[in-house]
């Protein structure tokens, strides 16, 4: 059953944010609580509910209200700037405390060093990162600072930067251990093996392998 | 889902076999009116985008903006539920309780694990949003 609160659209639905309000599902059915948002899709209410208990710090118990299931939203009262703080940073990502310059500065290297390596095209854009021309990746150069148009080289590169191996203290010095851990560009490791297997194949008894080759 | 009121409560950590509910009708197949009402409460992909009026013309952008900020919140939300128990309240007086997994786009079906339902627990189940009024959980 669809009432009136589906159709109001954005500019109405924001007016009741930060807001606390009584909604109604049912016939004695009742919803209260301080209103997050609303889901412009679905007109889904999100009521969020403070419970400051002594023990530290305080929870909150979060209802979402489906769009099509309200019946009448009522306003109750507005919030205090305390309440409207708390709300709106309740769920945003932990803020990362800010780098300095020159760390953002190795970090761009070494994010554009594990790019090179794996063979996707990179280049330096002041503090921002280009990748393939598609996306851009900002400081802190996390898997969240990608910024593209491209899904898939989105993704791709998402992945990527979240499997890069952690930096180790001395970028300079380019120890032996460095080399190894990363095996697409280090010439040592990769050139070896398929000549072990190659002089591994040739002392193999021949005989065996003529047999195997001759049966069907 | 209907639940036969006076049974004894069952052992809720019973697991059940998946169950297939009926799916409507295959909206590639032919012979079905995409417009008639069948189709519309069973094969609805998608919510239509709300039309704006021509009067409103200067309002787009605020509108968008606030689209925008209002979802951006929205989709937060349903970050922070995922992985989370979550108590679902839907038609019928029914109150179950599963582990938040992810929502479609459109809010139109939500994908649960561990459902607890009076038969068992569901592995892994989809919850059609039209049944659901509304559902909560802890922060």
């Amino acid at each position: 059953m669809q009432c009136g609160w589906s159709l109001l659209g954005p500019l109405q639905w924001i007016r009741y944010i930060n807001k606390q309000v009584k909604v109604k599902t049912g016939k004695d059915e009742e919803h209260r609580g301080w209103l997050l948002t609303v889901d412009p899709v679905s007109a889904s209410l999100v009521l969020v509910n403070f419970h400051d208990d002594a023990v530290g710090g305080g929870r909150a118990s979060v209802q979402v209200v489906m769009g099509h299931a309200v019946q009448e939203v009522q306003v109750l009262q507005d919030a205090d700037q305390e309440t409207t703080e708390r709300l709106q940073s309740s769920f945003l990502p932990p803020r990362a405390r800010p780098l300095a310059p020159e760390q953002l500065g190795q970090r761009r290297a070494g994010v554009r060093r594990w790019l090179e390596e794996n063979r996707v095209p990179v280049q330096e854009d002041g503090e921002e990162l280009l990748v393939a021309g598609a996306l851009t990746i900002m400081a802190p150069y996390g898997p969240e600072d990608c910024c593209s148009s491209n899904q898939i080289i989105l993704d791709r590169v998402q992945r990527l930067i979240q499997s890069q191996p952690a930096a180790l203290p001395n970028h300079g010095v380019e120890s032996p251990n460095h080399r190894a851990e990363a095996p697409n560009h280090s010439a040592a490791l990769p050139a070896n093996q398929p000549i072990q297997r190659l002089i591994q194949s040739q002392t193999a008894p021949p005989a065996d392998q003529s047999e195997r080759s001759s049966c069907d | 889902m209907q639940i036969t009121g006076g049974n004894k409560k069952l052992n809720m950590a019973t697991p059940v076999s998946v169950l297939r509910l009926p799916k409507g009708p295959d909206p590639n197949s032919r012979g079905f009116d995409p417009k008639s009402p069948r189709f519309i409460a069973l094969c609805r992909t998608s919510i239509p985008t709300s039309a704006v009026s021509e009067a409103d013309v200067e309002q787009l952008p605020k509108e968008q903006h606030a689209r925008s900020v209002l979802r951006e919140s929205f989709l937060r939300c349903l970050l922070s539920v995922t992985n989370k128990k979550v108590q679902f309240h839907m038609y019928e007086r029914v109150k179950v309780e599963a582990t938040f997994g992810a929502s479609d786009i459109d809010v139109m079906n939500f994908q649960v694990s561990d459902l607890h339902t009076p038969i068992g627990v569901q592995k892994e189940a989809l919850i059609r949003c039209q049944d659901v009024i509304s559902f909560s959980f802890d922060a």
